[in-house]
């Protein structure tokens, strides 16, 4: 009793370290394209103001971006404003930026959570498959199949899947997230509508995720099947399917975690090529427009929500990690 | 896959194949560089250093190069090890790569910019034939030595723009020259008309792997775009090496709080998707050549750091690494005689990977263009400008799609075979 409570302190403790060192990284982030952003050439006013505009309106609309000040008082009241949780207003969109980042974002986490869903399911299924023969046919054949989709690059995946789907066979939408005529459709129309648009995304996004995770899977699952405790098992006469499912899997998952974590705090941050082939409305898209518009609130914005979803995604996966393997903590916490 | 091949044989048969087709590009070159020397040394030097830039340099590189390479590993071949071994398909790969970044000038038929008559060359499929008509070039009156180099000169070097050539469907000649280009017939005085016998002068020019919307060879475009993407991912992963070793051992040696202010900085730059630094970080600065490879080659150091720094650590407690540092051995000493031996495998290994993500990383912002600029022909750009031609022109992304892929499979599949070849006990396939 009193050790589960130690154990639960301890946990605790390392959480907490976790999430301060995490916000302290992710301040000094966003300081960083802060001043990034300042010191680099160029002008954001400049598509808003016209030759003709009077010097004395020309102030105003500086003044009205607080472009004014020198750098440091800028930072002061960015830093303050930030305390605030406020983010200004997008240049462009003249909304206050955390509505727009809203916006873009509940796109992001559903489509990049699907993803998520098929790399790990599919790539989990895959590696058992495969590695119930290890060296056999199937095996072979998805290992190199892996090894071959892991060198595609998204985009040639992306523009490949438009021409077979899009181009020759005309089945599937080619860009953008619903049909123009969407708005009379009824709800079962136009959920179908929505998913005939998501599948060519979905696939482009997620092959390469799938390679990898099969690939890493598969030869986790092949290194815990030579390990002597396996021999034990099959000569205590256990059968095969509970090796695998009791022993082989919970001790081959561990690593797998981690770079799920990781990739999982990538998608947050926008399927960038994805999003740019297919006209999607994501926050790799946003970024990416901010940042070419300069658009200088709604680029720190972008990046203060993705660091955090990717900082989320990590510490998620730390915590599962530990939570199937109990020595992790200590060593985390050493 | 391995062949019965050794690696010198492919080489040698590489240049051999090169030097039969374009044996008297070869040739013209040499006698060009020949007359280059001469012209230099005993005539006018001055007005020939004028005349001197890139490209001719570049052409007499690969002239000497692709006679004295072949000749060179021939008789070299019992004293080099590596090319004893047998060639697979990566090796085979990465040779063919090479030998496109090396003799780029005399592999390509054409300039990789070069247009002309843009409605009867764009978008032509791969292997179409187009008849060309060739119109005399003017003649200058003084015929000295300099002319005579200045007009090899432009017959070897491939310009952006010809003046001298026209592209036609059909050419009928009378008393004056009328050619046809898609159905519209033009005149043209018979006296700037080449003739052979009596009839004007039309050779045939073949398109290998068709031409992009602006009529450009993707043939040759693809030559030189390996030039710039194997440049980038070298040009940056020697950056990255020596950001990653020296900022390891420096972290990892001193310790303390330069170390633990290294590794935070490390872990922001991990924690935040890296391709949008970069895309901020060009977007803003401008993006060129330089400026991509510098950014590509800063953005990758984070994973040969910790590499470096893990390893120092651990070797701080090692005997012989305190009695290197007791005898009193510089620092760069340390790193060079005691670290690198050590770590010199996985830090192979890791540039190798590194490599190939920087190439994919290049094609992928010449993509959303923010590469290397209009300038030099890139793969990641000619897949991007395919895009819009997708119905019409497959060939247009077909080939950069196709030849990228093949670069970065390489490039993971001969860092897979290095990190095998040291650390045997992983499995590899």
């Amino acid at each position: 009793m009193h050790k589960e409570h130690y154990m639960k302190n301890e946990t605790l403790k390392v959480l907490l370290k976790r999430v301060v060192s995490s916000l302290i990284v992710l301040f000094l982030l966003i300081t960083f394209i802060f001043i990034l952003l300042r010191i680099s050439p160029g002008d954001p006013t400049d598509k808003f103001i016209s030759p003709k505009l009077s010097p004395h309106l020309l102030a105003h609309v500086r003044d009205s971006f607080n472009l004014n000040s020198t750098i440091w008082d800028q930072y002061e009241s960015f830093v303050v404003n930030l305390c605030k949780g406020d983010f200004g207003i997008s240049y462009n969109y003249r909304m206050p930026v955390f509505t727009v980042v809203l916006e873009y974002l509940r796109f992001t986490l559903i489509f990049s959570i699907i993803s998520f869903a098929i790399q790990i399911g599919f790539g989990f299924l895959l590696a058992i498959i495969s590695v119930q023969k290890i060296n056999g046919t199937v095996d072979r054949i998805f290992s190199r199949l892996s090894l071959v989709i892991y060198a595609v690059p998204s985009f040639v995946i992306g523009v490949f899947l438009i021409y077979l789907f899009s181009v020759s066979l005309k089945i599937l939408p080619s860009s953008g997230l619903s049909s123009f005529d969407s708005a009379d459709y009824s709800f079962l129309q136009s959920f179908f509508d929505y998913a005939k648009h998501m599948v060519l995304p979905l696939m482009t996004l997620s092959l390469g995720g799938i390679a990898v995770f099969y690939k890493y899977l598969r030869d986790n699952l092949e290194e815990t099947y030579n390990k002597p405790f396996v021999l034990n098992f099959r000569a205590n006469g256990v059968d095969e399917r509970t090796i695998l499912l009791k022993h082989i899997i919970p001790n081959a998952i561990g690593p797998l975690i981690a770079v799920a974590g990781v990739e999982l705090g990538l998608l947050f941050g926008g399927a960038l090529i994805t999003e740019v082939i297919f006209a999607l409305p994501g926050m790799g898209r946003l970024t990416i427009n901010a940042i070419l518009s300069r658009d200088y609130p709604l680029v720190v914005g972008c990046t203060f929500v993705s660091g955090v979803l990717v900082i989320l995604s990590n510490l998620a996966a730390d915590l599962l990690k530990a939570k199937i393997d109990k020595r992790l903590v200590k060593r985390i916490l050493n | 896959m391995r062949t019965n091949i050794k690696i010198w044989q492919f080489i040698v048969g590489i240049c051999a194949i090169i030097f039969l087709v374009r044996v008297v590009e070869i040739y013209n070159s040499i006698e060009l560089f020949l007359k280059f020397l001469k012209l230099l040394f005993f005539v006018d030097t001055s007005a020939t250093i004028d005349h001197l830039n890139f490209m001719l340099i570049d052409n007499f590189i690969s002239a000497i190069f692709i006679i004295s390479l072949p000749v060179f590993i021939y008789f070299k071949r019992k004293r080099i090890k590596l090319i004893q071994e047998k060639l697979n398909i990566t090796s085979a790969v990465i040779l063919v790569l090479i030998a496109f970044f090396i003799f780029a000038p005399i592999i390509s038929e054409t300039n990789p910019d070069f247009e002309k008559n843009l409605n009867m060359t764009k978008l032509l499929p791969p292997l179409s034939e187009v008849k060309v008509l060739s119109l005399v070039k003017e003649e200058n009156a003084q015929q000295d030595e300099l002319w005579q180099f200045l007009k090899l000169k432009d017959e070897v070097i491939k310009n952006s723009f010809d003046e001298s050539i026209i592209f036609v469907d059909s050419v009928k000649s009378g008393s004056e020259v009328t050619y046809y280009q898609k159905g519209i017939a033009t005149q043209i005085d018979s006296a700037k008309v080449k003739y052979v016998g009596n009839k004007p002068l039309v050779h045939k020019e073949i398109f290998l792997l068709g031409t992009d919307e602006l009529g450009r060879d993707i043939f040759s475009r693809l030559i030189y775009g390996a030039r710039i993407s194997l440049f980038v991912g070298f040009a940056s992963v020697i950056i990255t090496m020596i950001l990653g070793l020296s900022l390891g051992f420096f972290a990892g040696f001193s310790g303390g709080f330069i170390d633990s202010a290294l590794s935070r900085f490390t872990d922001m730059l991990l924690a935040f998707p890296v391709i949008f630094l970069i895309v901020l970080i060009l977007a803003l600065f401008g993006n060129s050549l330089i400026s991509v490879i510098i950014v590509l080659g800063f953005s990758g150091w984070m994973s040969l750091f910790k590499i470096v720094r893990g390893e120092v650590i651990s070797m701080k407690e090692k005997e012989y690494f305190i009695s290197a540092k007791m005898i009193g051995l510089s620092n760069y000493r340390l790193l060079v005689k005691e670290v690198m031996p050590v770590i010199a495998a996985s830090i192979v290994v890791n540039l190798v990977f590194q490599y190939g993500n920087v190439i994919l990383a290049e094609a992928a912002l010449s993509f959303l263009g923010l590469g290397t600029g209009s300038n030099y022909p890139s793969w990641g750009q000619m897949i991007e400008a395919g895009q819009n031609y997708l119905t019409s022109a497959w060939w247009m992304i077909f080939f950069p799609g196709i030849i990228l892929f093949i670069t970065l499979f390489a490039a993971n599949d001969l860092g897979k075979k290095i990190n095998s070849y040291y650390n045997p006990r992983i499995q590899s396939w």
